[in-house]
């Protein structure tokens, strides 16, 4: 069974919100509410990086995990999706997210006011498939289409990738070994460089 | 004219009795369908994803669609 995961190759991403603008679009995802986002370190400065987040889709969400409604649930391939029938709209899953990836929406625009919205790796919610009241909850439902996540298969650098993680990692092997080396972005140098406070 | 007023009145008097009888007898039915909270359980409609994600022929078109649009060239 595939295990889907997203990777962003900071190497590869030139800010250009491609992957944002795609995902609004294609899921009529209101003002306020983003499910993806495009973050720069060093804005600015030379040798700035830039990487695409949204849910990763954790394989121990702690979304999930603090639910106090159990409106979590993870399928066989790993997509972490939620029912909104059944979210309160508390938000103990942002403040337990490191990613920042439950929004909430302040209009009555997207689903119901006060629930929880975010990323669905394109694969919709509980609802039949492509319904109309999937459509209105949760946006499209891609992956039933047999399509992967309209944000990765719309990267201008292929810098931003959604599939099965075995895939995945061997797209980015590959492409380490031709570069001589790992990206710093996440690593030592980044987190105890010189000057930092 | 009077046979009106009666009539008037007895139908008031008719929508009074139904308006009572059905504020008094308000919460006194019990819903059946409440759904028991248990820790780490869902509890939601299900995903009719869940089992297309089993048909091998889902699984190989998606895995070919990430080699088309994906992978370097």
């Amino acid at each position: 069974m595939a295990r889907m995961k997203f990777l962003c190759d900071a190497d590869r991403c030139i800010e250009c919100n491609g992957c944002v603008t795609a995902c609004k679009n294609e899921h009529e995802v209101p003002w306020g509410v983003n499910r993806r986002r495009v973050v720069t370190l060093d804005d600015g400065v030379p040798g700035e990086k830039s990487i695409s987040v949204a849910c990763m889709h954790c394989t121990d969400a702690p979304c999930a995990a603090v639910c106090p409604v159990d409106c979590f649930y993870t399928t066989d391939d790993g997509i972490v999706l939620h029912d909104k029938d059944l979210c309160i709209g508390c938000g103990y899953c942002l403040y337990a997210c490191p990613f920042g990836a439950p929004q909430f929406p302040q209009k009555e625009a997207f689903g119901v006011r006060g629930k929880m919205d975010k990323c669905t790796f394109c694969a919709g919610g509980p609802e039949e498939d492509n319904s109309a009241a999937e459509h209105e909850k949760y946006g499209r439902n891609r992956v039933a289409e047999g399509k992967l996540p309209l944000c990765a298969e719309m990267c201008s650098t292929k810098a931003l990738l959604a599939g099965d993680g075995d895939q995945v990692s061997d797209i980015y092997r590959e492409r380490i070994t031709k570069r001589g080396g790992r990206p710093e972005t996440w690593g030592w140098d980044t987190a105890y460089k010189k000057g930092d406070a | 004219m009077t046979s009106n007023i009666i009539k008037a009145s007895r139908l008031l008097a008719l929508a009074m009795v139904v308006g009572i009888t059905s504020l008094s007898s308000t919460g006194c039915t019990q819903r059946s369908e409440i759904t028991w909270h248990e820790p780490g359980v869902y509890k939601g409609s299900d995903d009719p994803l869940l089992a297309k994600q089993q048909d091998p022929q889902h699984i190989e078109a998606l895995k070919e669609r990430f080699i088309m649009g994906q992978s370097d060239r």
